[in-house]
């Protein structure tokens, strides 16, 4: 019963993870694909490792990238969340609206989502210039993709406006799962709307955002699209990831034998995570939820 | 009975007959598929029903790719056996492209069937990107063109200037002028560094004029560098300089390519008034004025790149042809790269481009707006040593691209982008590119 299943495992991830290890130890180039790499040992990965830019790339990815965006993008589907599940929206009878324009960001592939920020934070034609001019917040546009100061926080905006929806309606789910009556007999008990978050919406979304954690921290850190259809990593290098420094290596200085070693780099990288967050924090947070 | 049998026979025969026909034709017609890289894709087009018109058993597809990514991916494909026929590559990746064994190599063929014009091959321009050291010609040089200045008249004449600018240090002090006069930008190159960036012409034309160059070949033959972290520092504190004197907008550190949006945009509508760029994205901003303003005079003018302390100087650059090593019809594909290397292309279809045809660029008409290219196209050079040298030209084109676009930006310093930059190079000379 398992062959089949075994089968496709071993065609489409452990073969291609094996010929990626295999490469990370050649000098292979894609001007000699045809002639292959000489073997290096570890130097690639002595390389990558001693290289003055490690450390700033393995911090982009950590932080900026990954961290920053996922915390974001869980404390706004958080709020999110809570407001849809509010009675406010379905008094005003715009529950049905507001999760149908929650809807928009994540049916807009990234592509397009960043083509569509890039337009927006253009300095000579974007509308957030235009708006921040008007009201006289800034007085001359500003090339928040160019900026070293804006760069940043500009991707992590990009990332965080087409994946919220996700959280949020993960979330919104979770939400509408609770009973009423729980937080019916706590309001009789005398707690307060805080305490009745706490202690009750809380715990119940803990395994939720615990799997929601877990799957955004993989995409997002080994996300490519928003920051190289962004900046290119740039400017000069300033954005550049993990997975945008495993495309340059490969494709823009044709070192695929390198770049195959900053794969590995970044597998290991998330498998450590993976095996962290599963013994430590992932049945500690279920344990304590139920 | 019978007869009804009789009939069906004589319909299934004819039907047999049909297919017969129709399949001894279809495998008559030769397919053959041309990428091409450029934006004049409903002209190319046009171009290639007609050469479909006068070869009925050839169909080309036509496919369109950005130059950003045009040349990895075909060496991907080739490595795997796949890729179109014929391929439109920029002149200076032909000899790696086919050293790299992705190009076919075009001597027999051309031996086979000669090319048409007078003189032969000899007639075009760059020939020494086209071949290797053993004599392999990997591509047909198709278009040839230089970069120069361009300036908006009436921007000039607004803030004042009155003449173009000779030097490197006038040409920034009119940028300044005009953004200090007008309000409007000076002189607005893209300063990105994503691959294949503009910057890399500036750098190397500023390095050229001031008697430097990042590959020079020795007396005795061996390659090395004529450029050291002050000088790469200096050229980058001096592009810096038009960024953080405002004279360039900086929302232009994130274009990298002649042609962005962007900056074509601010010299249509003259929010700009100086830019650089190749010829045939000049022709578009003038057609692009041209259509916006009917009947108005074009307010350009095209000049000569800056003298620094020896000379004025920029590249000539262009494109090639090549035929893929895996094409199942090289001979056809051959045809096909003689039709589009012949004069009524240049003419009637590819108009921005100028031909690398020697014969038929005398012939050319630049223009009163063109004259600046003419005119640089008198100062410009080959690659020369950095095509034959050690170093693929591509990567350190990007490695140029990366360190200036840092110490543009401010992530370094130009003395550390200027450093990182010279032992990368160094680096790649060493070990050849990897």
């Amino acid at each position: 019963m398992l062959a089949p299943a075994l089968v496709i495992l071993a065609a489409f991830y452990a073969y291609p993870t094996l010929q990626n290890l295999a490469l990370s130890f050649t000098d292979l180039s894609l001007l000699r694909l045809k002639r292959g790499g000489n073997w290096v040992g570890l130097d690639n990965y002595r390389e990558f490792l001693a290289s003055p830019d490690f450390g700033h790339i393995l911090f982009n990815t950590v932080i900026w990238l990954t961290a920053l965006s996922v915390v974001l993008r869980l404390l706004i589907g958080l709020g999110m969340a809570l407001l849809l599940h509010s009675p406010v929206l379905r008094r005003m009878r715009l529950s049905t609206v507001a999760k149908l324009a929650i809807l928009v960001p994540w049916a807009t592939p990234p592509i397009v989502a960043v083509v569509i920020w890039r337009w927006m934070l253009d300095a000579q034609n974007g509308i957030v210039n235009a708006v921040l001019l008007r009201l006289g917040i800034v007085d001359n546009p500003v090339a928040f993709l160019a900026n070293l100061r804006t760069v940043w926080p500009s991707i992590v905006t990009i990332i965080v406006w087409n994946t919220v929806p996700l959280v949020a309606l993960s979330l919104l789910a979770s939400l509408q799962s609770i009973p009423d009556e729980l937080n019916e007999a706590a309001a009789l008990d005398g707690a307060s709307r805080w305490q009745q978050f706490r202690h009750i919406t809380l715990p119940f979304l803990v395994p939720t955002i615990t799997v929601l954690t877990l799957m955004s921290v993989f995409w997002t850190f080994n996300n490519f699209v928003y920051v190289w259809l962004a900046t290119g990593a740039g400017p000069g290098t300033y954005t550049n990831v993990l997975a945008t420094e495993v495309y340059i290596k490969a494709f823009v200085d044709f070192r695929v034998g390198y770049s195959s070693a900053v794969g590995m780099v970044m597998a290991l990288i998330m498998a450590i995570f993976g095996v962290v967050y599963y013994r430590l924090v992932a049945p500690r947070e279920l344990a304590s939820s139920l | 009975m019978q007869r009804w049998m009789r009939n069906l026979a004589a319909a299934l025969l004819g039907l047999a007959c049909v297919i017969a026909v129709g399949s001894a034709t279809a495998q008559k017609t030769v397919n053959l598929t041309f990428r091409f890289n450029d934006t004049e894709e409903k002209e190319m087009r046009a171009a290639l029903d007609e050469f479909e018109k006068r070869n009925p058993g050839i169909k080309v597809a036509l496919q369109r790719i950005g130059w950003r990514d045009a040349r990895d991916q075909y060496l991907r494909e080739a490595a795997a056996g796949q890729g179109p026929d014929v391929v439109h590559v920029a002149q200076v990746w032909v000899k790696e492209m086919g050293d790299a064994g992705a190009l076919l190599p075009l001597n027999d063929l051309m031996k086979q069937a000669p090319l048409p014009n007078a003189g032969g091959f000899n007639d075009f321009v760059a020939r020494e990107l086209a071949q290797n050291k053993q004599g392999q010609i990997f591509g047909l040089p198709w278009t040839t063109d230089t970069w120069a200045m361009v300036y908006r008249t009436d921007v000039l004449k607004e803030a004042g200037i009155t003449k173009l600018p000779d030097t490197w240090a006038e040409l920034h002090d009119a940028s300044a002028q005009i953004t200090k006069r007008t309000g409007k930008a000076g002189f607005g190159f893209p300063a990105g560094g994503s691959a294949s960036g503009a910057i890399w012409f500036l750098a190397n034309y500023y390095w050229w004029s001031n008697g430097k160059a990042m590959v020079v070949q020795k007396p005795d033959g061996s390659y090395g560098m004529n450029l050291t972290a002050a000088d790469i520092a200096d050229s980058m504190r001096y592009f810096k300089s038009f960024l953080t004197e405002g004279h360039n907008p900086t929302s232009n550190l994130s274009a990298s390519d002649a042609h962005d949006p962007a900056i074509l945009q601010a010299l249509v509508t003259g929010k700009q008034g100086i830019g650089t760029m190749p010829p045939n994205t000049y022709k578009q901003v003038l057609e692009t004025y041209a259509a916006a303003n009917p009947g108005k005079p074009l307010p350009f003018v095209s000049g000569p790149f800056p003298k620094g302390s020896v000379t004025r100087t920029s590249n000539i650059g262009g494109r090639m042809l090549g035929i893929n090593v895996n094409s199942k019809n090289p001979a056809e594909a051959w045809k096909l790269v003689e039709y589009l290397a012949s004069e009524p292309i240049f003419t009637k279809y590819y108009t921005t481009q100028f031909p690398a045809q020697t014969s038929l660029l005398k012939k050319v008409d630049f223009g009163k707006e063109m004259q600046g290219f003419a005119e640089q196209l008198g100062y410009a050079r080959t690659w020369g040593p950095y095509s034959d040298g050690p170093a693929p030209i591509g990567a350190m084109w990007n490695a140029t691209g990366r360190a200036f676009s840092a110490a543009l930006s401010g992530q370094r310093t130009e003395q550390q982008a200027a450093e990182e930059l010279l032992d990368n190079v160094a680096k790649l000379m060493k070990t050849r590119g990897q």
